[in-house]
Parts: C-alpha cells; sequence; structure tokens
C-alpha cells in the first residue's frame, strides 16, 4: 500500500519537474541569446546542473519510497529556477553564488529527509534549541559584520553566515515543542486572577522569555526584519495552538508598544516609517530605494518588459529584498501576480500537511514553518510595493542570499518529513 | 487545534490576496504618473539608448542631427526658434519636442521592431523627419532683419506648408548648456539661464506667440466682412476728411484722401474709410470675420503640436462699444495677433478663402528610407467666399502697385499686398507687410513685421519682396 502510494505520488512529482524543467532550460535559453558571449554557456551549464540536482533527488527519493507530498519540490524548483534567472540577468556573479548555496540547499534537503525522518525526536530537545538559538543571535552582536545597516552577519572567512535566518528555524521547533506540551493549560488557564482564568507562570514564561531575548537580540543587531518575522510567527503559533485571541490582542499591543517605542528610541526605524509614509521627499536620498522600486513595478505594466529588457539595475540591492521588483518590471503584473499564486500554492500545501499531521508536535510544526514562510514572502512584497514599510529581508527561495536559501531547503524537508509520515501511516491504519 | 491551524491559513492566504490587489492597484492606477516622474530614470535611459533620428529640410539640408552624443544645429541661430533643441537640464522645445516619438521611434509598431533589434544587438535608430521649412529661406529671412527685432512667416498658400519661420533675436541653440559666467552667488551660469533672464526675451518665437497690433494689415478683414455683408461695397464711393468723429473719439488719417472707391482706399490704407466699414457692419459681424480666418484659434489643438501657438485676442462683440469697434476695424485699440496668423490671412486671400492648415511635417521616413507617415493638404478654414478673395486680392495688387506697398513690386511678378504701421506703446509705429505672390496663381504667401520699424511700405515690404523674390524666381534656385 504504501509502495504504490510513494510512487503514485512520485509520478505527480515528475510530471511537475519536467514542466519546471522547460521552464528553466526556456529561461535559461533566452539569457543565452540576450548575451551570446562565450561565458554565457555558463548559464546553460548551471540551469542544466540545478535540474540534474532536483532530478536525483526526485530519484532518490523514488528510490527510498519517500511517500511526501508531491507539490512542494516542483514548487521550489520553480522559484530556484525564476531566482537563477534573474540573479544571471541582473548580476551573473551572484548567480553563480547562488548556484552553489543551491546545491547546499538540495544537499542539506537530502540529509534533512534521509536522517531526519524521525523528526519526533527533535521535540526533547526544546531547551537547547532556545539556548543555541539564544548564542546564535548572540555572536553577531560581538563579532558580526554589517551589511545594509544590520549587524547580522558572521563572517566565516570564504563566505558569511546570518545566523538569525537559521535561528528562526530553531524558534519553530521550540515554540511546537514547548506549545504541543502546554498548549491545554495556556489555553484553559490553570489560575484565576481577577475572574480571569490564567496560566500558571512556569507554563508560559520559558516561552516569552525565549521570544523576548530574541526580540531584544534582533534589535540590536539593527535586523527588523527578522524580528517582524519572528513576531509574526510567535503570534500565528500562539494563535493555532490556544485559540485564543486575547493572546493574539496582547501580542498586538505588545507590538504596538515595542513599534512606538522603538520609533522614538532608533534613528533607523524612524527613516524606516517616515520613507514609508512618504518616499517622494526625499527621492533622492533616504527613499530611492522604494521609489526606484515603484518606478521598476510599474514600468511593465501588464505583461512586463520581457526578460533582460526592463532596467531593474537602478533599485539598489534589487538581487536581494528587491528581486520582486525586478520581477514585476520585466514580467509585468501577469508575471508577478502568478509568482504570488504559486507562493500560495505553497503556503496552501504546508497547511495541509500541518491539518493532515496525527499529533499536536507535528501539526504546529508543520504549521509554524507554513505561517513563516508565507509571512516572510508577504512582508517582503509588502515592503517593496510600499504597502507596509520595508524591511530587509529575503523574498524565501528566490533572493539572493545563501543562509536563507539554506534555511529555506532545511524547513522544506521538514515539510516533506511530516507529510511523509502522514502518508505511511495513514497506509497503516 | 486544526480549527486554528485553518483559521490561521486563511488569514495568511487572505494578506497574499491584499498583496495582489494592491500590487493591481499600483500597476494600473499609479503606472502612468510614475512612468514620467521626473525621478524616474527609465525614460532618459531609453533615449540615450536610441540614436535620435535627423530633422531634414524639404531640400534635405540638415536642421538636426545627433554627432557623437551631442545634438548638432548646423543652421545655429536662424532657425533656433522652430526647430528647437533637447537638453537633459532644459527639457525639450519647438519640432524636437513636437516630434519626439518620430525621432525616438516610440510609436506602436516602432516599439515592436526596436524590441527586436534590441534582441538581437543591432544598433537602435530613431526615424528621420523631412520637415517643409526651406533652410536658405531661413537664412535669407534672418539676413533681410538685420539686426532689428522682428518675425516672418512664409507659407505655401495651396497646401499650408510652413517654408519659413523666423523670430528675431534668436540664440545659438548649439551653445545652451554651456558655462556662461557665475552669478553673485559664485554659482555657474549657463547660456540658457541668461537667455531667459534677457528682457528683449531672445527664447520666445515671435513669429507664432508674439502678440502684436496688427495695424492696417487688419484692414484685409475688415474688407472681407463688409464684402461678405454687402458686395456692392467695391463699388461704393467714400468720402476721406482726414478725420473720423465716432461718439466723441476722433480717429485720424495720415492724409485727407478725398473721394476714393473701394480699391484706392485699401491701396491708400484709408483709416476713417475702414474704420466706418467696420461700423457698418457691427461688431458682432466684425468679429465672426475675424474669426472665420481663425482669429482666436489654434490650429494645433487636434493633431501633432508643432509650434508653441498663441492665438489671437480681440475684444468680444458684447463688450465692443463704438469708438472700440472703429480702431479694431484699422487694427488698432484691443485686437492682437501672430504674425503667422496675418500670413494666414493673405493666404486666404490667395487661395480664394480656404485656408489649408498650416504644418510643418512633410513625412517620417525609417533609417533605410522606408516612408512611416506622409501628411497630407487639408483644409482648415473657409474664411471668405471665392468672389469676396478675388475682389480683396485685386485691391492688394493696386495696394503694391500705386499704393503705400510700392516697395513690394518684382519686375515680371503681380504681387498683392498689404501695409501696416502699427502704434504702440513702446515708441515707433511697427512696421508690417502681409502679401502674397503671383497674384493670378499664388504659390507664396508672407507675413512680416519689423517691431518699432516705423512705415511697413518702406522697411517691412523690402523683405516681403526678398522672400517672394526667391520663393519665385528660378534662378535663385528656390522651388
Amino acid at each position: 500500500m504504501t509502495l504504490s502510494a510513494a510512487s503514485r505520488l512520485r509520478a505527480v512529482e515528475r510530471k511537475l519537474l519536467y514542466w519546471v524543467s522547460a521552464y528553466l532550460l526556456i529561461g535559461a535559453g533566452t539569457l543565452y541569446l540576450w548575451k551570446p558571449l562565450l561565458p554565457a554557456l555558463v548559464v546553460l551549464a548551471g540551469a542544466l546542473i540545478a535540474m540534474i540536482g532536483f532530478w536525483i533527488l526526485h530519484l532518490f527519493w523514488c528510490r527510498f519510497n519517500f511517500a511526501a507530498d508531491p507539490f512542494l519540490l516542483p514548487l521550489v524548483a520553480f522559484f530556484s529556477s525564476t531566482s537563477l534567472i534573474f540573479l544571471y540577468r541582473l548580476n551573473p556573479a551572484y548567480a553563480e553564488r547562488q548556484f552553489v548555496w543551491l546545491m547546499t540547499g538540495l544537499f542539506a534537503l537530502w540529509v534533512v529527509t534521509r536522517y531526519f525522518l524521525h523528526y519526533r525526536l527533535l521535540a526533547e530537545y526544546k531547551y537547547i534549541y532556545a539556548l543555541a538559538g539564544i548564542i546564535g543571535l548572540l555572536l553577531p552582536i560581538f563579532f558580526g559584520i554589517e551589511q545594509g545597516g544590520a549587524k547580522s552577519w558572521l563572517d566565516l572567512g570564504f563566505f558569511q553566515v546570518q545566523p538569525s535566518e537559521f535561528v528562526k528555524i530553531l524558534l519553530v521547533l521550540f515554540l511546537a515543542a514547548f506549545l504541543a506540551e502546554n498548549r491545554l493549560a495556556l489555553a484553559e488557564g490553570t489560575q484565576r486572577i481577577w475572574g480571569i482564568t490564567l496560566p500558571a507562570p512556569q507554563e508560559w514564561g520559558p516561552m516569552l522569555i525565549m521570544w523576548g531575548i530574541s526580540l531584544l537580540l534582533l534589535i540590536f543587531q539593527k535586523d527588523l526584519g527578522a524580528a517582524l518575522i519572528y513576531f509574526t510567527t510567535f503570534l500565528a503559533m500562539v494563535y493555532a495552538s490556544t485559540a485564543r485571541v486575547a493572546y493574539v490582542c496582547l501580542g498586538g499591543a505588545l507590538f504596538l508598544a515595542g513599534a512606538a517605542a522603538a520609533y522614538f528610541l532608533f534613528e533607523h526605524v524612524r527613516l524606516r516609517i517616515g520613507i514609508w509614509l512618504d518616499p517622494w521627499q526625499q527621492a533622492e536620498a533616504a527613499g530611492y530605494q522604494v521609489v526606484q522600486s515603484l518606478f521598476a513595478l510599474t514600468a511593465g505594466g501588464i505583461t512586463g518588459t520581457g526578460l533582460g529588457a526592463g532596467m531593474p539595475q537602478f533599485i539598489p540591492a534589487v538581487h536581494t529584498d528587491f528581486i520582486f521588483a525586478a520581477i514585476a518590471e520585466e514580467l509585468g503584473l501577469a508575471g508577478s501576480l502568478g509568482l504570488i499564486m504559486i507562493y500560495m500554492l505553497f503556503v496552501y500545501r504546508g497547511f495541509l500537511i500541518a491539518l493532515a499531521a496525527k499529533d499536536d508536535f507535528a501539526c504546529l510544526l508543520a504549521a509554524g514553518f507554513t505561517a513563516l514562510m508565507g509571512l516572510q514572502t508577504f512582508i517582503i512584497i509588502a515592503g517593496v510595493i510600499k504597502l507596509l514599510p520595508l524591511t530587509g529581508i529575503t523574498l524565501p527561495f528566490l533572493s539572493y542570499g545563501g543562509s536563507s536559501l539554506v534555511a529555506n531547503f532545511i524547513i522544506l524537508g521538514f515539510l516533506l518529513n511530516i507529510s511523509h509520515e502522514v502518508q505511511i501511516t495513514s497506509g497503516r491504519s | 487545534m486544526k480549527a486554528n491551524v485553518r483559521r490561521l491559513s486563511y488569514m495568511v492566504l487572505g494578506a497574499f490576496v491584499i498583496l495582489c490587489l494592491y500590487i493591481g492597484y499600483v500597476i494600473v492606477f499609479m503606472g502612468p504618473t510614475l512612468a514620467t516622474d521626473p525621478h524616474n530614470r527609465r525614460l532618459a535611459a531609453y533615449e540615450a539608448s536610441i540614436h535620435r533620428g535627423t530633422i531634414f529640410d524639404r531640400r534635405g539640408e540638415i536642421l538636426a542631427v545627433s554627432k557623437e552624443g551631442r545634438r548638432v544645429y548646423p543652421l545655429g541661430e536662424d532657425a533656433a526658434h522652430v526647430i528647437g533643441f533637447v537638453s537633459q537640464r532644459y527639457g525639450r522645445t519647438g519640432l524636437e519636442a513636437a516630434y519626439d516619438r518620430y525621432l525616438l521611434a516610440m510609436n506602436g509598431n516602432d516599439k515592436i521592431k526596436m524590441n527586436i533589434n534590441r534582441l538581437l544587438g543591432r544598433p537602435l535608430l530613431g526615424n528621420n523627419v523631412i520637415v517643409s521649412l526651406d533652410s536658405r529661406l531661413q537664412q535669407l529671412a534672418m539676413q533681410l532683419l538685420g539686426d532689428r527685432k522682428g518675425a516672418v512667416a512664409v507659407l505655401d498658400p495651396r497646401n499650408g506648408e510652413i517654408l519659413a519661420l523666423v523670430s528675431k533675436p534668436s540664440y545659438d541653440p548649439n551653445i545652451i548648456e554651456q558655462p556662461a559666467g557665475r552669478s553673485s552667488g559664485g554659482k555657474v551660469v549657463t547660456v540658457y539661464d541668461l537667455l531667459q533672464n534677457d528682457k528683449e526675451a531672445p527664447l520666445l518665437n515671435r513669429a507664432t506667440q508674439g502678440a502684436y497690433p496688427p495695424g492696417s494689415t487688419f484692414k484685409l478683414i475688415t474688407a472681407a466682412g463688409a464684402l461678405t455683408t454687402d458686395p456692392g461695397v467695391s463699388r461704393r464711393i467714400f468720402n476721406c476728411q482726414g478725420s473720423l468723429i465716432i461718439d466723441g473719439f476722433r480717429l485720424t488719417d495720415t492724409a485727407a484722401h478725398g473721394r476714393v472707391d473701394f480699391f484706392q482706399a485699401l491701396a491708400v490704407s484709408c483709416n476713417s474709410t475702414f474704420a466706418r466699414l467696420g461700423l457698418e457692419m457691427g461688431a458682432e459681424r466684425f468679429y465672426q470675420t475675424a474669426r472665420a480666418f481663425g482669429l482666436t484659434l489654434n490650429p494645433w489643438t487636434d493633431v501633432l503640436n508643432e509650434v508653441a501657438y498663441r492665438p489671437g485676442t480681440l475684444t468680444h462683440p458684447e463688450k465692443m462699444n463704438k469708438p472700440q469697434l472703429g480702431s479694431s476695424a484699422i487694427g488698432q485699440g484691443e485686437v492682437l495677433v501672430n504674425p503667422l496668423q496675418m500670413a494666414l490671412v493673405a493666404a486666404a486671400i490667395a487661395n480664394e478663402g480656404v485656408i489649408m492648415h498650416p504644418h510643418l511635417l512633410i513625412r517620417v521616413q525609417d533609417p533605410e528610407g522606408r516612408v512611416i507617415l506622409q501628411s497630407s493638404p487639408r483644409p482648415w478654414l473657409t474664411a471668405i467666399k471665392p468672389e469676396v478673395a478675388r475682389i480683396i486680392k485685386e485691391a492688394m495688387v493696386e495696394a503694391v502697385n500705386s499704393g503705400t506697398g510700392k516697395e513690394a513690386i518684382i519686375p515680371g511678378i503681380t504681387v498683392a499686398g498689404k501695409t501696416g504701421s502699427a502704434q504702440n506703446p513702446r515708441g515707433k509705429t511697427h512696421a508690417w507687410f502681409v502679401g502674397f505672390a503671383p497674384a493670378e496663381k499664388p504659390r507664396v504667401a508672407v507675413a512680416v513685421i519689423v517691431e518699432n520699424g516705423g512705415a511697413g511700405g518702406i522697411v517691412a515690404a523690402p523683405i516681403a519682396r526678398e522672400i517672394m523674390r526667391a520663393v519665385l524666381t528660378p534662378a535663385s534656385g528656390m522651388e
């Protein structure tokens, strides 16, 4: 039963991978024609090798009867293809490095699906995650280097690592383990104070401390984007596990208070908010990036200028935070809406896995990871289109950035493992 | 707990829907405004990637060309106003502005071709534009004006093609961005900055944007109105006593012309006769006649805006009292016109009452020489009936042969014309001449004004004569 289930699922995956392969090769072919120089052969080779990577992983899963969700890998292959195409178009040097990170990410995905199939064991070590997470966030404050205004990178010689990207995995692991254990107590409350039932301090204390510390650290790193993601993911998971709107309201109030405090305390927060409210006043100075992003966004109209025909290079840091604006310029409203819909499919599959999960930990883990990915996507796109203040974070799987890419592949691995477990247990029962 | 997760998923997916709606709003509704925002470098970058097309005159002489990243104007100040300039700092004017989309190949069909060329790595070339101007005529008119301020407008009455538009003082469009000194604050001042602050207004295209009293040249319109109302006017005899009193307002003549017929009255430019004709037809008829000649209209409102045009002004008939009507009938008082307008009045009489739409564009060619766009002559207004036009033409021929316009006589060619010496608050009268030739089959209509030049018959008529001679005499190589 499980055997046929796995092969059926992998057959679906194979069909989808054909389409994605064609998509990547067409993109790479267009770029090859666009700049028909000898080094441009690199783009064809890179695309081919990247696609082979995805196929090897797929064949490996076929071999081991991996019964995971068949949609997630093709979706991520689609994101990675778009990423390679656009990074090559923007700056081939970034595409080459991203290619290396993509290979690393695929390896990480293989490791997770091969050796962490019994992810449930991970629930036992939640305080170790908390500690590791705090250390991970502390390191850059003392030894880190600053990039784009945020001091959140560690320099490891050949490459730089952004610990907050990995700590977000630990955060979700910790919260899932902790909330699965204490969610009833948190939801019902064990004590009555002034007529309101509240949980005992030992039931919520560790969680709040972990969250508070991580937030403070991020503020000291000036990494507003990561802070916002941690915070919203935290709220999402607390809501999912307790269904107490009061917590969400409390969290929202805390957030507003924190935002207000940050606004008055930190110059860079004031600046960001000011730019968001009116970027035109300082269109040639602090607001330049957002203003140029809006120009790029609208330059393509409905159908876009076509790959390579736009001028997204006017946006500073277009290859990381602003890659969405470049895609919108060259693929137009149609292309950007299409991309958002593919992200929605990813989120949809993620939540389906959470809903099918067998126990609270698995459900919370899948919901947490999915919410994390979804919120991160929402926050950065909203910033690029000036719906929300801009915070420097990556667009998952698309922006240039090694730590982010590898961390996202690890998250993908966990989602796949959870769905695999659902399949094989339902097969047995 | 599953219910919570489901609700959470609705929230996250709902956030994405908001995102989609907002992106749609930004691209569809904010897009057009953002595309032309001065901070948006896309348009400038796009232009910089295209080799801007060349503007040629009617005989193939280059008027504007891009060479080594610079825009060169071989005629310099001789055609500065009509051709205009392109400048990163000071924008674009004249034909350079009007033909932007041809010169940069930005029309619908061009866009596809440009994208194909871009994909294939070919150089991107704009289209070339051929205009009706004649650079030799342009230079001649500048020479004839000399150091005097003024303007000349020349066109072909048969099809509305503008042959020359000249305005003095002028400037050299090749050097407007060059530094010309420093201000008291130490800031670099460019040639353009100086031009902009010059009291003589060298940037103003007097030929189409001037606002001059037309003086006696406006009697052509009064005559047209009177003849339309009563064709018998051409057989009337008038008695000029050297002045006319209208409601206590005294309107004087240069001399007492005595008993004159209609033709003599126009030839000697008798003020009292034409003031009387104006009063007889009434303010409403007078205003409608001026309007029929296009006085308050802009020929470029509905199509390609080739030149910055200031339509003439005339007091509305309901607000016009009798002394005003009398002085407007002889081109004084509240009536103001530009020189091209007066050339169009001459063209109307030359072309049996029909004013052809004035234009400069002849055709647009792609870099390979294929014709993309060809302009065709079309009527703009019907000012008067052909028989009225013929009577006025006869009177204008008499004005040149035996009246105030003798200086415009060209041996062997019948010239029709009307002089004007317009009083103005700034000193000597403006010297005017409007006319056309040959009277039997007109091929050129012209209007000349020399600011504060004195008598039109002495100062403006010779300029008009030389221009018409240049157009009509094969020896000069024109036409």
